[in-house]
């Protein structure tokens, strides 16, 4: 494995995510930034870098406490992937509390507004991660 | 027609000019995302890994029965996390002479059906509905078919003997209930539940239930939405009316009549959803695709949940004109076709459109109708391809 592969992996999470905030954020000029960067991962021979099998929120003020409060039942995938008004994420955050997510009366139109903020109508959609292929089932296709 | 050898080869051969050429953009999405390994899936895109929503990217959709490593996976909360097959018992109770109980080698002794049937989720396209509305955000491959088989439901709820009060079947599963999150419950009409293709399934294209496929037994409702069949099945209860929850109610409800796209519904303006729509999904060639002059296949897969396809026509410029597909030989009541459309490019940007009809004359529309949990998409299918 080369070191450039292990280096990836071993990336610090919130790295990571400015990594992939940058290009849904910048578009082309970030694209071409991080094609240089992951050039040495590809040329290592790898199918693709590995994920974290559970994704994390952004960096916020409300990071650590939407993450107490959402990730002990689901990942926070189900959060990066949606792109709400900020109406419908007060819906959502009302249904969860409904549902048992412990979120302090204080702090639930700052998490409102931390969601509205990364994940509404106008960003980019979420690129999802893929299981990595199975070469023989390719080929019997 | 052509033979179904002809027919497989033109997809693979459509395939491999595909993949030659695949998407620059969405190659670099899915590098830029990274690989989750997850055993027993092979290829799939993580919507969500826990809990685990798998969708089938569309150049699957080439073979009639779906393989189970590429087959979506659609879980509301976590999947069990200890199951004994020898200690799993089914109840089966509510409104029935003589409650009962089953092993799985007591299900094993009743008689076997086997059902050919396109599972679609409910929300299969959610991400493609404006304004956006939450919930996972399914592409287009949140559909597959298979194989189920396993005792009819009708064959064990006679065993118990159904009482003249019971009007509705409920389901319940095995899966681990987070926080306060209500349980997965839903039940169906008691006319769908004695239908003779309603079943108890333990087994999927030929061997037992995978975990994330409801082992070891699970309800299949043919022809309706996936979150009518229910996975891990362990009780079976008759009710006298339809099962009150979140699950029926406000989920898996859809209006009653067309809704301003934004708009809220009333609960009391809704209907549970039943049976699929008619749809028709293009796994070749991909959108962003550049091909060279000559012959193409367009293909994909057709369904209409419990209706059956009667045509899938094609349109190369963008809905101007329209060309019959030709339908796989591979059918059966609730199964999807695949079809192909044999066709001569010239180099250029080009449109295709795949548009199904089925029996009962309904038609994909040009836009699906909007709706606020982003339910039943199903507008005519679109690529965008280069040819030079």
């Amino acid at each position: 494995m080369s070191h450039e592969m292990n280096v990836s992996r071993h990336l610090p999470s919130t790295l990571h995510w400015l990594k992939v905030r940058l290009v849904q954020v910048s578009g082309m000029a970030s694209v071409v930034m991080v094609l240089i960067l992951r050039f040495p991962i590809c040329s290592a021979g790898a199918q693709s870098t590995a994920a974290t099998p559970v994704a994390e929120l952004p960096p916020g003020s409300m990071q650590a406490k939407a993450t107490t409060a959402c990730t002990e039942c689901h990942e926070a995938r189900i959060i990066l992937q949606q792109r709400l008004s900020k109406a419908a994420w007060t819906k959502e955050v009302d249904k969860m509390v409904k549902w048992g997510a412990v979120v302090d009366a204080n702090d639930h139109d700052a998490l409102v507004d931390y969601f509205s903020a990364n994940f509404g109508v106008d960003q980019p959609q979420f690129q999802p991660p893929r299981t990595p292929e199975k070469k023989s089932s390719v080929q019997s296709k | 027609m052509k033979s179904r050898r002809d027919f497989l080869k033109q997809l693979s051969n459509a395939a491999l000019a595909v993949s030659a050429a695949p998407s620059f953009f969405s190659k670099l999405a899915f590098s830029q995302s990274g690989s989750v390994s997850i055993p027993g899936e092979d290829g799939m895109i993580v919507r969500s890994f826990r809990f685990l929503d798998l969708e089938t990217p569309v150049e699957n959709f080439n073979t009639w029965l779906t393989p189970v490593p590429h087959f979506f996976v659609r879980n509301h909360m976590h999947e069990p996390s200890e199951l004994d097959p020898s200690q799993w018992k089914l109840s089966v109770g509510g409104e029935v002479e003589k409650p009962i109980a089953f092993s799985l080698a007591e299900l094993s002794k009743i008689e076997t059906h086997s059902v050919v049937n396109t599972l679609e989720c409910a929300g299969n396209g959610r991400s493609l509905y404006r304004p956006q509305v939450p919930g996972i955000q399914w592409g287009k491959g949140a559909v597959g078919t298979a194989k189920f088989s396993g005792p009819r439901l009708r064959d064990v709820l006679q065993r118990a003997g159904v009482k003249q009060t019971g009007k509705h079947v409920m389901f319940r599963g095995l899966d681990e209930v987070p926080g306060k999150v209500p349980a997965f419950i839903r039940s169906i009409p008691i006319e769908k539940a004695l239908d003779a293709d309603t079943l108890i399934a333990t087994h999927m294209n030929g061997a037992p239930l995978t975990k994330h496929h409801g082992f070891p037994a699970r309800a299949l409702v043919p022809g309706w939405i996936g979150a009518a069949s229910c996975k891990w099945l362990t009780e079976v209860k008759v009710l006298d009316s339809e099962f009150v929850g979140n699950f029926m109610s406000p989920g898996y409800r859809y209006p009653n009549a067309p809704v301003k796209p934004g708009n809220a519904v009333k609960a009391e303006d809704t209907h549970p959803l039943t049976a699929l729509s008619v749809k028709s999904v293009i796994s070749g060639p991909l959108d962003g695709a550049v091909l060279k002059p000559g012959k193409v296949s367009i293909h994909g897969a057709a369904w209409a949940g419990e209706s059956e396809i009667a045509k899938v026509e094609v349109s190369t410029d963008g809905g101007t004109s329209w060309k019959q597909a030709v339908l796989g030989r591979e059918q059966a009541r609730y199964a999807w076709r695949l079809w192909s459309y044999a066709w001569q490019p010239k180099a250029g940007e080009y449109t295709i459109l795949s548009r199904a009809t089925d029996s009962q004359g309904r038609t994909q529309p040009e836009t699906a109708a909007w709706n606020p949990s982003g339910y039943l998409y199903n507008a005519i299918d679109q690529v965008k391809i280069h040819v030079s």
